[in-house]
């Protein structure tokens, strides 16, 4: 018996042993590989993204608003410091009312089948996108006329500053090859012709040797679509140069890759109801709540929040505090960045507005209103289920009691006006300030969905759409968000109470060089693709 | 312990009562347990995320620090509850429509039996989820599919049972009496079938609950910020892969144990209603 019992101990040692020396070994051919092969597939490389842009690859559809177009170019662009600079235009001019805007374009651009890109596209361009009437908003666009082979004038409604953002993000597309499958085969003057589409698998693309600019470094790229499991799993594998993981892999070490986690605007923030109940919209959803209606509830919120917590504990430290929806971006205001974390002070700012527990159920009243209300946020979207749970019992100790409910986007956009609502924004467009807070986009859509209202903001908001130049609107929207004693912002208004900026985060392999990621927007994983031009293998 | 068991050595039945008794305490506990427990445990607690069982947390903590042995055994009081109401629901349209079919004449027998047949023959979680998809999910989702669903193969069982005593010589005697139907029904048929009754809607209990999980799981049922057992699952599978192990399994083996109770309740019932287990 015990003989046997010894044998057992040893036959378990030695097999300890062998698959102890299995790993110890293995790893070393496997580098081997992976270098070769990467000498191998020097100008190739294959990416992980989460998300497919189902829709295909039609600019007028709305392609191209996150990230590189890469199969279109457009006439202006942004660099990597944000700065606005010419692209297929080789200039654009303003008139003096801000209505008309010229832009001349570059002559010597071919699209990727040879045939010379001039005026006409763009024309054909802006007025397929108007008429399909999708996600490009050219709702300010009154007209666009080709004056000569290489200029184009467009004609606005309005004077709209920000209509340089609608030109930069706008792929052109050529109007001799454009068809109802265009989608699926998108021609244009982009750095990247499209090789194959496998829907829900893959897009494969190759430089287009026509391209007027800075040629790819990489001449063939593949985009796989993987689920945040499966793109972890092939970043182990080393099947992938680059995949898009989600915060609750970043603790995660990958062998051969470093984590990259990149700044974004891609925020998230709770959107109060700013007027009192009682009103409806058109199709009879009821308007306002009568609690967050107050400012001192949105303020002592703002103030009680623990930011910092929330980055640390819900995005593992993957991301920033946010005070507004455009932090970091050049037209962000710094001032309205708060203190917070601060429960004694936001208990003070209730007191002073008359919210006291009288009846010690811990939940504070004024009257007969009792501090609660109900707090929304999409259901099958983990980050701010975490959010909106985290938050609600933050705001225990302060005596403002915030049930939660997770809803589908349908049940959202019922309760929205009435309830404070779980959101997200992001875009390198400051167009979308306006959207979020305008008087005049109150309650379309999913912007401005709790009704705020300021005339002193919405006046600067005028000023900056009437501006002439992005810097001179820029100082109007810094002003909008905090001018010193009113603004959007939580040290003004309080109309949201922004919470945290999520950093989208990459495993890249070591050897490749991904340039300088500006700050990114909302969007899975495409953001990154703004300078995929630039990217190249380290020496 | 087994001197004790020797001295007093307890037969079939005592055995089985035994266990339906500490089957029976365990599951009190729990709802109790559910109903008592401290809310401030599941308060999230960012300092203390992720840390696997312990003395402080039995169960290990989740990605908000929030104390996973309170969130299971609230999970298992609301699983058990929505269970309950399925489960009664369930079986009281099993009853009413056994005893239709067995004592109100051809026709409607012949409508009852296809009736069971056409839900019998989709599998309940199929129709579950249809049902609980139109009425669009939530509470009240949930209990209405599991109670429309889980009723056929007990109501097929009571009308068999129904239709045996229908022909027994006393309630052959009661009508020729001029007893009116629904007096024979309630006064001689009804008191027979309790026993097959209370077990089929005992038997049927566990299955109410994993259909109820299995609902929540794919996300059709409660609100994902609820303890439900089935959203506890459903989010731990995310978190599998970066080695939280104790987010699945001790919630999973709960459930398990629990089903497994109800289970053998239902079983050792029928032991000691089972006239011809009389023998030892």
């Amino acid at each position: 018996m015990r003989k046997k019992l010894v044998g057992v101990i040893v036959l378990i040692a030695v097999s300890a042993l062998m698959l102890v020396g299995c790993n110890s070994s293995k790893p070393v051919p496997s580098e081997v590989g992976n270098s070769v092969s990467s000498q191998e597939k020097k100008d190739e490389l294959v990416l992980a993204f989460d998300s497919e842009p189902e829709t295909g690859f039609d600019p007028t559809t709305g392609w191209g608003r996150y990230g590189s177009p890469l199969f279109q170019s457009t006439l202006l662009k942004r660099d990597d410091k944000l700065n606005i600079v010419n692209d297929l235009a080789t200039s654009y001019e303003v008139s003096q009312d801000g209505k008309v805007w010229t832009v001349k374009l570059r002559e010597d651009v071919k699209f990727s089948d040879g045939q010379p890109l001039t005026a006409a596209d763009v024309v054909f361009t802006y007025e397929t996108a108007t008429n399909n009437g999708s996600v490009v908003d050219l709702n300010s666009m009154s007209k666009v006329e080709a004056l000569d082979d290489y200029t184009v004038r467009f004609t606005l409604k309005e004077p709209q500053s920000t209509f340089v953002n609608t030109i930069i993000g706008t792929g052109i597309i050529p109007q001799h090859a454009y068809g109802k499958d265009y989608a699926e085969n998108p021609i244009g003057s982009g750095p990247y012709q499209l090789v194959q589409w496998d829907k829900g698998q893959q897009v494969i693309i190759k430089a287009n040797p026509e391209y007027y600019d800075k040629q790819s470094y990489f001449k063939k790229i593949t985009f796989l679509f993987l689920n945040e499991d499966a793109s972890f799993a092939a970043a182990q594998a080393g099947t992938v140069d680059l995949a898009y993981i989600p915060a609750a892999f970043s603790k995660q070490k990958v062998p051969g890759m470093r984590l990259e986690s990149i700044q974004t605007v891609d925020n998230r923030g709770i959107a109060f109801p700013f007027v009192k109940s009682g009103s409806v919209t058109k199709d009879g959803l009821p308007i306002g709540n009568d609690v967050t209606a107050d400012p001192a509830i949105r303020h002592a919120i703002n103030i009680a929040v623990d930011r910092q917590a929330l980055v640390d504990g819900i995005l593992e430290g993957q991301g920033t505090k946010a005070y507004t929806s455009v932090d970091g971006l050049p037209w962000w205001n710094p001032e309205t960045v708060i203190a917070d974390g601060d429960i004694d002070g936001a208990k003070k700012v209730l007191e002073n507005a008359g919210w006291k527990d009288t009846d010690g159920d811990g939940i504070v009243e004024k009257g007969s209103l009792k501090a609660e209300f109900t707090l929304y946020y999409l259901a099958n979207d983990a980050i701010r289920q975490s959010l909106a749970i985290t938050v609600a019992d933050m705001m225990k100790p302060l005596g403002i009691n915030i049930k939660i409910e997770g809803g589908s986007w349908d049940i959202l956009s019922q309760k929205m006006h009435a309830n404070p609502v779980l959101l997200g924004w992001g875009s390198h467009d400051p167009h979308e300030i306006y959207n979020i807070y305008s008087t005049e986009t109150a309650g379309i859509e999913y912007y401005n969905t709790g009704f705020y209202s300021n005339k002193t903001v919405d006046g600067y908001f005028e000023q900056a759409l009437q501006a002439r130049t992005e810097a001179e609107a820029n100082e109007f929207w810094k002003k909008a968000q905090w001018d010193g004693v009113t603004g959007l912002s939580a040290k003004g208004d309080a109309a949201w109470a922004w919470l945290v900026n999520i950093n989208h985060l990459y495993f890249v392999k070591d050897e490749l060089d991904i340039g300088d990621q500006r700050i990114h927007v909302h969007g899975h994983g495409w953001p990154a693709t703004d300078n995929i031009v630039e990217w190249k293998w380290a020496e | 312990m087994t001197s004790i068991l020797k001295k007093f050595p307890l037969n079939r039945k005592q055995w089985a009562l035994m266990k339906v008794l500490i089957s029976v305490s365990v599951i009190i506990i729990v709802i109790l347990g559910g109903l008592f427990l401290d809310e401030g445990r599941i308060v999230t607690n960012l300092t203390n995320r992720n840390s696997p069982p312990s003395i402080d947390n039995l169960f290990g903590t989740d990605w908000l620090g929030r104390d996973m042995f309170t969130r299971t055994v609230m999970g298992l009081t609301l699983s058990i509850g929505v269970g309950l109401i399925g489960a009664i629901g369930s079986a009281f349209i099993a009853l009413i429509l056994g005893m239709a079919a067995a004592t109100m004449g051809r026709t409607a027998d012949r409508i009852i039996s296809w009736l069971i047949d056409l839900f019998l023959s989709v599998p309940h979680l199929v129709t579950l989820i249809l049902i609980a998809f139109t009425l669009g999910g939530g509470f009240k989702g949930i209990v209405i599919g599991l109670t429309l669903t889980h009723w056929p193969t007990l109501a097929r069982l009571i009308r068999a049972e129904v239709m045996q005593i229908r022909s027994a010589d006393f309630v052959q005697v009661s009508q020729r009496m001029g007893k009116p139907r629904w007096w024979i029904a309630v006064h001689h048929i009804l008191p027979h079938i309790v026993p097959q009754f209370l077990i089929g809607f005992m038997l049927l209990f566990p299955h109410v609950i994993l259909h109820e999980a299995a609902v929540t799981f794919i996300g059709l049922g409660l609100s994902p910020h609820e303890p439900a057992i089935g959203i506890i699952l459903s989010e731990s599978m995310k978190y599998l892969s970066s080695g939280m192990w104790w987010l699945a399994f001790f919630p999973g083996l709960c459930l398990l144990m629990i089903v497994r109770m109800f289970d053998s309740i239902g079983d050792n019932l029928r032991l000691l209603t089972d006239p011809n287990g009389n023998r030892d």
